[in-house]
């Protein structure tokens, strides 16, 4: 069947053909896994030899790709999802089946189900734990270190003075790695969520100094004259012309700093906490070799990580709109 | 602003960087003002811990709070002498395995060899990005996804499986510096081969190129000031990839040893030190880029 799939392109695309290819795919990837499950139940030691499994497991994934590759073609919306969600699929798959016909210790690397049931067994310490590192440190330092960083950006716009002393140093800074900051802020601070607050706020505030005050600056000098000519108030001038011109900048460091938040938060949970947040978690599961849970961390993270994400890029969508 | 610059955070950079001359005057009162305001904020940090101390009957060899908020052995905020203290120790001899400068090179050299793997992986999965569309269809959803996913995290684990495997020393802490410098770079690489105008393209078809040649002549030099916005923008991340990691292997050498190892004995003058000389090391990563950048990209009009 690959060697058919191979000469398939000249043929140009074909859409039933290519789901009929990652069904065949899916459901052989599928089996394989049962079947691996099953052997491993069955015998109490079933190290068979691997490549045998590598060979079907491979073949199978080509079949996959060439579904994919005849999927892709097209400008249709069926064309842009489906390949991605179908090449999550394959891989996944693959991945389960190929850790349990090489019996790699869980301990090591678990499989996607061992993931999934550590996901739902611990459920409620993730949840908890995500609650102290998102909204608590990471969605609350980002909303201080956005509003902070909007203030310092509005007086480096209205004195000069400001923006020559202090915008060098903010883009000096932003080059300072975080891991660097959280010891010394945590011995200042305390090992609380607060500490990480403060981190996170720190690390949002240089990206909004410097797209904020770029942004204000970036008025065209046309519309700042008209509003001179109309005797408009600073005020005024500020409200219709320099903030609106100020939003698309602002909103590319607020994307941009939303998964920074995220990020820190975790990292500055390595240097101390008190036994909560999903940093914390990681490290002491990393230790414990439970990497079952760390990679149910992991994917609780990334699920919050692309919502906080995607919530910034609707709300810029939303304003943007509404201002044009 | 000709490149990718408006979505990086760095975007401003270059701007306030070619007026610096002028800035050195506001700089300069700047700094003087933050050293004048850093007395204050330290007696005030300190004075509590230290009235503690007094409190509780230790002997610090001072009277009141106020005077003993310099001498603290474990200070919120180190006073400068005590900061200037910590830095010399650390420093003297710059050569010793136990000194700052030592270990900022060798978690340097990590994070460099880190970033040269991952302009070299960028380039190859931005290559397949650029002449396949279904493998973009399939695979770039993920790689943007993955941007958001907090991969550092992933890190500790990485250093652990690797270890398992026998990847041991300078090596597993490159591999994750390069593991998280990699999907911006391949982003800014796919960004950058694209970027040729349909005029050139055009130019290099009536010329007869071959698609190697378009490739080498045309779409890799274009995808070179891409390159180096986006190795600007990983080089932070790396560098806290390759701390990250020297924190969970077992590592002998590296500012993320010497971070760890402080932070556990809470010897604060050392943290703050060793913050010195992380910041120092990030923005000397930043500016070699910006350097190299200039080097090799001479055809382009200074900005």
């Amino acid at each position: 069947m690959a060697t058919r799939a191979v000469s398939l392109p000249v043929a140009g695309p074909r859409p039933t053909l290519g789901v009929a290819l990652l069904t065949v795919a899916t459901l052989g990837l599928l089996g394989l896994c049962v079947l691996l499950a099953r052997l491993a139940q069955s015998s109490a030691q079933a190290p068979v030899a691997g490549w045998p499994w590598l060979l079907g497991v491979a073949a199978l994934f080509v079949v996959g790709a060439a579904g994919v590759r005849q999927v892709a073609q097209g400008e249709s919306r069926a064309a842009k999802i489906v390949p991605a969600a179908a090449a999550l699929v394959l891989f996944l798959l693959s991945a389960e089946a190929l850790l349990r016909a090489y019996n790699v210790p869980t301990g090591l690397i678990p499989t996607p189900t061992h993931i999934a049931q550590a996901l739902w067994a611990a459920r409620t310490v993730l949840l908890l734990d995500a609650y102290y590192t998102f909204v608590l440190e990471a969605l609350l330092g980002f909303v201080i270190g956005a509003l902070l960083g909007l203030a310092l950006a509005l007086l480096a716009v209205r004195f000069r003075f400001l923006e020559r002393g202090v915008l060098p140093y903010a883009a000096l800074l932003s080059s300072v790695p975080i891991v660097a900051l959280a010891p010394v802020v945590i011995k200042a601070v305390g090992l609380g969520w607060s500490s990480k607050t403060v981190i996170v706020a720190i690390t949002v505030l240089f990206p909004v100094v410097i797209n904020a005050v770029h942004g204000l600056q970036s008025a065209s000098p046309l519309y700042l004259d008209l509003m001179h000519s109309y005797a408009a108030s600073p005020v005024q001038t500020f409200r219709e012309v320099r903030w609106p011109a100020a939003l698309p900048f602002i909103f590319t460091a607020l994307r941009v700093s939303s998964t920074l938040a995220l990020i820190n938060a975790i990292v500055a949970e390595f240097f101390g906490t008190e036994g909560h947040g999903l940093g914390f978690r990681i490290q002491i599961e990393v230790g414990r070799f439970g990497l079952d849970i760390v990679w149910a961390a992991i994917v609780v993270a990334s699920v919050i990580g692309i919502t906080f994400y995607l919530l910034i890029q609707l709300l810029e969508q939303r304003t943007l709109h509404r201002r044009v | 602003m000709t490149t990718a610059a408006p979505d990086s955070p760095l975007a401003a950079a270059p701007a306030s960087r070619s007026r610096r001359a002028s800035n050195a005057g506001p700089m300069l009162a700047v700094a003087a003002l933050a050293l004048l305001l850093y007395w204050p904020v330290m007696l005030l940090a300190n004075r509590g811990v230290a009235q503690r101390a007094l409190d509780s009957g230790a002997d610090l060899g001072c009277k009141t709070a106020l005077a003993c908020a310099t001498q603290l052995r474990n200070p919120v905020i180190p006073a400068p002498g005590q900061f200037l203290e910590g830095f010399r120790a650390l420093t003297i001899p710059p050569t010793a395995p136990t000194s700052a400068p030592y270990n900022m090179l060798v978690t340097g050299g990590e994070t460099l060899l880190g970033l040269s793997l991952a302009s070299l992986l960028g380039l190859i999965l931005a290559t397949l990005l650029v002449r396949s569309r279904s493998f973009e269809r399939a695979t770039l959803p993920w790689l943007i996804a993955s941007q958001t996913v907090p991969i550092v995290a992933i890190a500790p684990m990485l250093a652990v499986l690797l270890g398992q495997y026998g990847v041991q020393g300078f090596l597993p802490k490159a591999i994750i510096a390069a593991y998280i410098a990699f999907f911006p770079v391949a982003i800014g690489m796919a960004q950058g081969l694209r970027s040729p105008d349909p005029l050139q393209l055009d130019l290099m078809r009536t010329y007869r190129a071959s698609p190697g040649q378009v490739f080498g002549l045309l779409r890799l030099p274009a995808s070179l000031p891409y390159l180096f916005t986006s190795l600007k923008v990983a080089a932070t991340a790396a560098l806290v990839g390759s701390i990250v990691a020297e924190i969970s292997t077992i590592s002998f050498s590296g500012l993320g040893k010497m971070l760890a190892e402080n932070s556990r004995a809470s010897d604060t003058v050392a943290l703050w030190v060793i913050m010195v000389y992380s910041a120092v090391l990030g923005i000397a990563l930043v500016a070699l880029i910006g350097w190299l950048e200039k080097g090799v990209t001479r055809w382009r009009p200074a900005r």
